[in-house]
């Protein structure tokens, strides 16, 4: 999984990666080691709600005043990228093209088991 | 004057290293670069150019944004995305974001080569015409009612321009980033021309009002007036002693927009040299408070529209949006529509609340896109407003005037 996501992490300017399900369980993350999050805090947020509010919407991006949010639905649930404001953000968009067919084929949750099963072992 | 093709790319060496080994094709196309997407924009401003080779990944704007704002201004100019990030679907993405062409480097300078000059075969596929008469020839392409672009070079100024033209009429013209009336005039009072003819014509939309016969007219009498003044001005100066330093004051009034010096060679020096020129140019532009693409039409709505807004007035959010947009974009048209709409409040709630947990500050504006193609800008205030964006308009030029 840290494969897959390696390219739109090495990406200047972006800090990280979440992936949910459709009912917008946390799956995945990921941050570069520069970017300090807290893990934690993130695990307070309820994200089903924000992915249900999300729903009906395929590409979303959030702008604040020191950050981007780039948001990326499929059929495999949600990408989140977490951006400082100076990313690329076509580049992101790019490299979140390029991964939709891969993360498409897989189903979220047992699928992501056999993808990161592959991958690191 | 020879077609020139502008290389963008962040790595001075490689494209020091390309436009050396392009210098083999010297007699058929000139080399200009810029370093960066920023410095690109500053060059099409200032000259004419006839090809965009960029690379896709650069440091602030990269190839994607320079190709989404050459679309928009520029949208008879062909760009060939050059790239290492070769990936199953950046090919696809490229093309779909309106490229003409796409390389993998590395490549061959024969490979670069033979794409350029496909490119600009293809900008003179119906043929080449020098010496000509450009009001008969226009004449000419009304008669047959023909669809075309023809680039015109000015071979007294060392300048060019393009004329639009559908089903026989003439219905817009470009002087570097100038549209309209006013650009067709220039290219019209130029007197020593010569005529590339592409059998395409990338506009469907009227710009230019008005029938050829009559801005022909237009133009033949403003092109009088600049001799009249030519030739007083010679005149004058002849008396004074000035005479040769006045020079063809003509061509001078035709090249009031010509770049500075261009020796027509592929020269990285004198490359580097102008595009610092058009640096200080775009950097000038930043500082006056105008975005990237923003040019004179755009300019003068902004003007208008400070002046209608009185210190008074009370406007709606919404009002007050509507003439941002105008403000900073002119007569683009990628604005659908502006309203409020509360159903979106949930959506802004939960955002600013992940905004909060990352530590992003206040939220200022969302970007969503719908299944349907259907794209929004969603900005929070007192009533959220609503930006609805039309299908396949530049999203970042239209968050860029509101953020």
């Amino acid at each position: 999984m840290k494969d897959l996501f390696k390219d739109v992490l090495g990406i200047e300017g972006v800090h990280g990666v979440l992936l949910f399900t459709e009912n917008g369980n946390l799956s995945f993350s990921q941050f570069t080691a520069v970017y300090q999050s807290d893990e934690n805090l993130i695990k307070t947020v309820d994200w089903s709600v924000v992915i249900n509010e999300l729903s009906g919407i395929t590409e979303a991006e959030m702008m604040f005043d020191a950050g981007r949010l780039y948001f990326r639905k499929s059929s495999f649930g949600c990408l989140l990228v977490v951006l400082d404001d100076h990313a690329p953000v076509s580049m992101v968009r790019l490299n979140c093209e390029v991964l939709m067919p891969t993360l498409d084929k897989q189903k979220v949750g047992k699928g992501f088991g056999q993808l990161l099963r592959k991958k690191i072992f | 004057m020879l077609p020139q093709v502008l290389i963008v790319d962040d790595d001075q060496s490689w494209l020091l290293l390309i436009s050396k080994e392009l210098e083999a094709y010297a007699a058929s196309f000139s080399i200009r670069i810029a370093y960066s997407a920023e410095k690109a924009l500053a060059l099409l401003r200032q000259q004419h150019i006839m090809l965009v080779i960029s690379d896709l990944r650069m440091p602030g704007m990269d190839g994607f944004d320079l190709l989404a704002q050459i679309l928009e201004n520029y949208p008879d100019l062909p760009v060939i995305i050059v790239t290492a990030y070769d990936r199953p679907k950046t090919k696809e993405v490229v093309f779909r974001s309106g490229a003409a062409g796409y390389l993998t480097k590395p490549f061959a300078k024969e490979q670069l080569g033979r794409e350029i000059t496909k490119m600009l075969h293809k900008k003179a596929e119906g043929g080449n015409l020098h010496n000509v008469s450009l009001e008969t020839f226009l004449q000419l392409v009304e008669m047959e009612q023909q669809t075309c672009t023809l680039q015109v070079i000015n071979k007294t100024g060392k300048t060019g321009g393009v004329l639009f033209f559908r089903d026989g009429e003439l219905i817009n013209a470009r002087i570097c980033d100038r549209q309209g009336k006013k650009a067709a005039y220039e290219i019209l009072s130029w007197s020593n021309v010569s005529v590339s003819i592409e059998n395409a014509c990338v506009f469907s939309e009227k710009i230019i009002e008005g029938d050829l016969q009559a801005i022909l007219l237009d133009a033949m009498r403003s092109k009088d007036e600049n001799e009249d003044k030519a030739r007083q001005h010679t005149e004058e100066a002849g008396e004074a002693g000035e005479a040769g330093e006045a020079g063809d004051f003509a061509a001078e009034a035709d090249d009031s927009q010509a770049f500075a010096s261009q020796a027509g060679n592929s020269s990285a020096e004198t490359e580097a040299e102008a595009e610092d020129e058009a640096q200080e140019l775009s950097d000038n532009s930043s500082k006056s408070g105008e975005g990237e693409g923003v040019n004179a039409s755009e300019k003068s709505a902004e003007s208008n529209t400070e002046l209608s807004e009185g210190p008074e007035e009370q406007i709606s959010v919404v009002e007050s949006i509507r003439r941002r947009l105008a403000r900073v974009l002119g007569n683009y048209r990628g604005v659908e529509d502006v309203y409020t709409d509360g159903t979106w409040d949930a959506l802004l709630t939960e955002s600013a609340k992940i905004g909060e947990v990352f530590g992003f500050g206040q939220l200022n504006v969302i970007y969503a896109s719908k299944a349907e193609k259907r794209q929004y800008l969603v900005v929070p205030g007192e009533e959220t407003t609503i930006i609805a964006i039309t299908a396949g308009a530049s999203r970042d030029r239209i968050i860029g005037a509101v953020s």
